[in-house]
């Protein structure tokens, strides 16, 4: 049944890529040319003191390419060269500027290359998880989410923009030096290239038989960061108890433990790095001596032998780059597939000819039935009741009854199981409706309510496409926050949230209200959300409420009797089943559920 | 967040670090020794070659080319063992300097005030802790050997190219303070423009978390396009800094290398000139355009390992910042010399703890506050007085504990404890007999025993089994696969809320404490679990000196004295049926609270 987006990991990575593939390739094509100068110069250098210095009449030029020698006979031939050699050093810093600028344009298209790519899997993962059903958020971690989007997006953007396209360039670099050292001698090359295997196969070895003690040192680490972080976070059960020379303990063995994991860990590494450098040095020596062997037997010439001393050495770092680059790559196979998770999950969807019906319509519940995958006990059971157009509804129940959950059903954060009877706006089930529709038009005022990390007035005014700030303030004005707003400093322009003011929870109600009555929405829906507020401010905004609702339907769920009383009819949950449903009046009379309530509430205070 | 002031601190801190430094300083002195022979060692292979073109190939002979290749390897090797031995003592030196810096911040938090926990947050104090540490271990280890290796190698070099030959050596040397300028000039822009891409990248992050954190309320408002809309808006910044950031360094880097071809081309004109005139032999020429190539890649290293060590100045600064900071409730010398410190105590000399407090005249502040809380507050409890301490969340509740728990000292006015002021005994002699339960229990990763053994390590079977059963938690336990040697996951994730609470009440009870302080839980859980949690309240403060910190009403109706705090101050104080008749402020709050007891009660009926 279900369709999966992302087959495996390259048809991901290719998505992703879309866009800035092609400046990868321009940036690998530009490497190529910047390889390729380089490469050039010491051939120059060989010319040079073959042609014009060294004296000794050249016997051969033919390791030099033709391209060189007609720029040569060009720049004037070799005599004239040689009397006039600040023509060759200015062929030299030609070739070295354009180098450069290569160079610069490689480094610039690269990062706009990587850049674009991690842009766009930033993009492409928010957007995914903005439009993922509700249901996903409660069943994935916050944090394992964020995880997934930052440090392996980070790893995969690594992967491609450094990892990926070292591996091209050092390949490209070894193709094009190798080109030009066989040019120069093919026994001397072969000689220096029977290490790049031994090389690359050395560190791949390494790198692999390392990363498990770095893994190691990883927990290590992640256990000695823990101990810290629980001895913090329980500064005062640590205080209370008196056990801050137990803690201490703890953490220094904790601290002793991975330091010496380290310090092994930095022994082998050291004895890595010292082997390689042992190799890399031989192969320096070995082409030294047996160049100086050619050189001197005649098979080869002075500048063809400095030329491939250069090429040799200009060889080394990159060999060795490219076992750790070959043996790093396979981890971020691991943060693909945890992107792919995340893009894999399926999107909350309409029905095909969704229907945008007027919602200013009756609203049905018939034999509503739920029940929550996480076991929660809260459940619903064989509910049904009609909310009449432009009424006041109100909605009581004890904790875990099940109000909240009839709610978020009607708006579509859970949808109902096929059997679990039907939600209608007037004669559309709710599931045939365009889901943007039904919730612009569905007004929600969450129990907890939400600000985003921006002004008040940002705040208030999130559903509105363009700000105005008259209706920002009307709604404010009706919540009765209009006046807390202006005792703030900067008045609406207030930042809330992390870097700004925090507010009380009786604010924050206030707010989501505000928020709510901006969009002036024919449904209504108050979640327990006056709670935090005083009985006073309560009545004052009811009263507001009811002044202002015009045509709206409003549903309030409320613990509060003197807040359900004025609503045209109230339901009873029991424990996810209707208990009674009528007017105070008619409840009143009823002498059940509600009744008692009534009673304790009244007397009791 | 971060108002600490810039403290300007010599040579990047290093003579504040010597005693850190002091243990290690023959490793160090060994390790720049090494360091300085294996540069040695690198300017001096271009010397061989050199030989080898003079004396082999110049000469068209291979006589003593055997020594040569022994006199090589030999050099070889010896370098190799340098490496690995200066490797291997840089990461003993890094990693040993960051376990005692750890170490000494650890410690000195054990003995730090609340004052500072409460001004500084978890995450920020355990970076203090885990990283800034480990930057400056990375700070005088490989970094300073950074600088050795590469300084030493660029005066190796010079010195080497001006015994060579010193007009062609200047001709290069010239170049090294422009690299150098060059180099600083960016470095410091790209400081800045670092400073900017981890701000945005910040920001970043914290849109990933509203965005999954704010799920309900994106869905119910239907803003996620507006959300995605001003995430994309972050990402596009993102861009166009680090592509911005990129100009720059591919400029700079370009920049450097075609210096150091220029010089190359300049060597090979002037050098080219003297060789043809016999002033130079070809060796001696291409020893200089080796080191003419290899020369302002370490002028670049030094300058970018400087610029490093300057940003580590901060982390060295708030390092000290941290062991600067002194206690404000530390015991006096008269104290300590008595009943012993945090670490050392001499229980021998402590007096029992009967539980009579007695608040007089006391007034406070918090050190980080600008306006009394408490003024010349008098408070008499008595050996086995209830005290409930009740108010909104964010009121301002725990003042008083922290006073009794002495978290924080009285800014005038003093609290006794069995009638002698508290600050004649020590803290630890208090902290042994306070029994602290909190509203978010915080448990230890570890074993149920560890963490219920926490407050009374010497606890016996029996004892730990009877303290379960009187909070009936025993049953939590022994649904466990493993009983009291279950683990309970990092920061007890294996329990829930409402088991953590009550195994918290055991450990609590365990230690037998003599003054008893509970937090109680706001969050919700399921109704059992509440009904045993107060419960457990009633037994374990039966008999004992209690404060509870109240968020349900109905748990302390029968408390001896309740205090009301509004704004963080306490505004009535009584019985609950004094303050019911009061029809204050406690009246208000209990009604509110009411509502919501009065359905579950019928409900439950």
């Amino acid at each position: 049944m279900k369709k999966t987006r992302f087959k495996n990991k390259s048809s991901i990575v290719l998505y992703f890529l879309k866009g800035s593939a092609i400046f990868f390739i321009l940036a690998i094509l530009v490497s190529f040319c910047v390889t390729f100068l380089e490469l050039i110069g010491p051939k120059i250098v060989q010319y040079t003191i073959d042609n014009c210095i060294s004296g000794a009449a050249a016997t051969n030029s033919g390791s030099v390419p033709d391209y060189i020698l007609f720029l040569m006979e060009r720049l004037g031939g070799k005599e004239y060269l040689g009397t006039h050699l600040y023509l060759v050093a200015l062929l030299v810093a030609v070739i070295a500027i354009l180098t450069a600028i290569f160079r610069y344009l490689f480094r610039v298209i690269n990062s706009i290359a990587a850049e674009k790519l991690i842009k766009r899997m930033r993009d492409k993962l928010f957007e995914h998880i903005m439009h993922l059903p509700f249901t996903w958020h409660g069943e994935n971690h916050t944090g394992d989410i964020i995880q997934r989007c930052t440090s392996d997006v980070d790893t995969i953007k690594m992967f491609i923009s450094e990892q990926l396209l070292s591996l091209f360039r050092i390949i490209i670099r070894i193709a094009v030096a190798m080109h030009f050292m066989i040019r120069i001698n093919g026994e001397l090359t072969i000689a220096s290239a029977v290490f790049i295997p031994i090389i690359v196969l050395y560190s791949c070895f390494f790198h692999n038989r390392i990363s498990t003690g770095f893994e190691k040192a990883d927990n290590e680490e992640g256990r000695l960061s823990a101990t810290a972080q629980e001895n913090l976070t329980g500064v005062r059960v640590v205080r209370a108890f008196g056990r801050e020379a137990y803690e201490r303990e703890r953490f220094e063995n904790q601290n002793y433990e991975y330091t010496n994991l380290w310090i092994s860990l930095m022994k082998t590494l050291a004895a890595f790095w010292a082997s390689n450098d042992f190799i890399s040095g031989f192969q320096v020596m070995l082409i030294t001596v047996l160049g100086a062997v050619y050189c001197v037997n005649g098979v080869i010439t002075v500048g063809e032998y400095i030329a491939f001393v250069f090429y040799n050495s200009m060889l080394t770092w990159p060999v060795r780059a490219l076992g750790r680059i070959i043996s790093e790559m396979s981890k971020a196979g691991v943060s693909i597939d945890r992107l792919r998770y995340i893009m894999n999950s399926e999107v909350e969807e309409d029905v095909a000819d969704a229907k945008e019906p007027p919602m200013d319509q009756d609203i049905t519940f018939e034999n509503v039935s739920f029940v929550y995958d996480n076991g929660s006990e809260e459940v619903l059971d064989n509910v049904s009741f009609k909310i009449k157009a432009g009424t006041t509804f109100g909605i009581l129940g004890g904790t875990g009854s099940g109000k909240s959950t009839l709610m978020y059903l009607m708006d579509r954060l859970y949808d109902l199981p096929e059997d679990g009877g039907r939600i209608l706006i007037g004669d559309t089930d709710i599931k045939e409706i365009n889901r943007s529709h039904l919730r612009e038009n569905v007004g929600f005022v969450l129990q907890e309510p939400f600000l985003f990390s921006r002004t008040l007035s940002e705040n208030i005014g999130i559903t509105q496409k363009e700000k105005n700030e008259k209706e920002i303030r009307e709604a404010a004005k009706i919540a009765a926050l209009d006046e807390t707003i202006e005792s703030f400093g900067q008045g609406y322009e207030t930042y809330v949230g992390e870097r700004g003011v925090t507010l009380s929870g009786g604010q924050k109600q206030r707010t989501a209200i505000a928020q709510m009555l901006v969009s002036n929405p024919p449904i209504m829906v108050f979640d327990d959300s006056l709670s935090a507020v005083d009985t006073q401010t309560d009545a004052k905004i009811r009263k507001a409420l009811s002044e202002n609702k015009g045509n709206s339907t409003v549903i309030i769920i409320s613990h509060r009797i003197t807040t359900l009383m004025q609503a045209d009819n109230i339901l009873v949950l029991d424990h996810g089943k209707t208990s009674e449903i009528g007017s105070h009046e008619e409840l009143l009379n009823n002498n059940g559920i509600y009744k008692r309530i009534f009673d304790i509430q009244m007397q009791g205070t | 967040m971060n108002t600490e002031k810039n403290i300007k601190l010599k040579l990047f801190g290093i003579p504040k670090l010597y005693p850190f430094i002091k243990p290690y300083l023959p490793k160090i002195v060994v390790m720049v020794i090494l360091g300085i022979l294996s540069s040695l060692v690198d300017s001096i292979y271009p010397i061989f070659n050199r030989y080898a073109l003079n004396n082999f190939v110049g000469k068209g002979t291979l006589n003593g080319l055997s020594v040569f290749v022994i006199l090589y390897l030999v050099i070889l090797l010896l370098q190799v063992i340098d490496n690995y031995a200066a490797c291997y003592m840089c990461g003993q030196v890094e990693m040993s300097m960051d376990r005692d810096l750890r170490n000494a911040s650890f410690n000195h938090l054990q003995e730090l005030s609340f004052a500072y926990f409460n001004q500084n947050n978890v995450g920020y104090i355990h970076a203090r802790v885990m990283s800034d540490t480990g930057k400056i271990g990375v700070m005088v280890s490989w970094r300073m050997m950074d600088i050795i290796w590469n300084g030493s190698y660029i005066v190796f070099v010079l010195l080497m190219m001006l015994i060579l030959n010193i007009k062609l050596a200047l001709f290069v040397i010239v170049l090294v303070p422009i690299a150098a300028i060059l180099t600083t000039y960016f470095q410091k822009k790209l400081v800045v423009l670092n400073r900017k891409i981890r701000e945005i990248n910040s920001k970043i992050t914290s849109n990933f978390n509203e965005g999954i954190t704010g799920a309900k309320a994106i869905k119910t408002l239907v803003v996620e396009d507006k959300i995605q809309g001003d995430f994309e808006k972050n990402t596009t910044k993102m861009y166009k800094t680090s592509v911005h950031a990129t100009h720059y360094s591919a400029f700079f880097t370009s920049a450097i290398t075609l210096m150091s071809s220029i010089a190359l081309a300049v060597v090979l004109w002037r050098g080219g000139n003297m060789k043809q005139e016999g002033i130079i032999e070809i060796g001696t020429l291409s020893v200089f355009l080796s080191y003419a190539l290899g020369l302002l890649e370490p002028v670049q290293n030094v300058i970018v390992t400087i610029s490093e060590l300057i940003s580590v100045q901060v982390n060295v600064e708030r390092f000290f910042k941290l062991l600067g900071t002194e206690s404000d409730v530390a015991d006096t010398p008269e104290v300590i010399e008595k009943y012993g410190d945090t670490f050392n105590p001499k229980k021998e000399n402590w007096e029992p703890l009967h539980g009579d407090i007695k608040f007089e005249d006391v007034s406070f502040m918090y050190p980080d506050g600008d306006e009394y809380v408490l003024e010349h507050f008098n408070l008499d409890v008595p050996q086995g007085t209830n005290v409930a301490i009740v108010g909104e969340t964010g009121a301002g509740k725990s003042t008083l504990v922290n006073l009794v728990c002495r978290f924080f000292k009285p800014t005038a006015g003093k609290i006794l404890i069995d009638g002698r002021d508290a600050a004649d005994r020590s803290q630890l002699w208090l902290h042994s007999n306070i029994g602290y339960v909190l509203q978010t229990p915080h448990l230890f990763s570890g074993t149920v025993r560890d963490n219920l053994k926490y407050g009374k390590p010497d606890a016996t079977e029996e004892e730990i089994w009877s303290a379960l059963k009187l909070v009936s938690a025993d049953g939590i336990v022994k649904r466990m696969e493993k009983g009291l040697d279950s683990d309970v996951g990092e920061d007890g994730d294996m329990l829930s809320t409402g088991e953590k609470q009550l195994l918290s009440f055991a450990r609590a009870i365990l230690a037998d404490p003599k003054i008893l302080v509970l937090d109680e839980a706001t969050a919700s859980i399921d109704t059992v679990t509440e009904k045993a949690i107060q419960d457990a309240i009633i037994t374990v403060t039966k008999g004992r000196t209690s404060f509870v910190i109240a968020h349900r009403l109905s748990t302390i109706v029968d408390a001896d004295i309740i205090l009301v705090v509004q704004d963080g101050k306490i505004i009535e104080r009584g019985t609950h049926k004094q303050l019911m008749e009061a029809k204050g402020y406690y009246h208000e709050l209990f009604t509110r609270q009411f509502a919501e007891m009065s359905i579950n009660t019928a409900v439950g009926e």
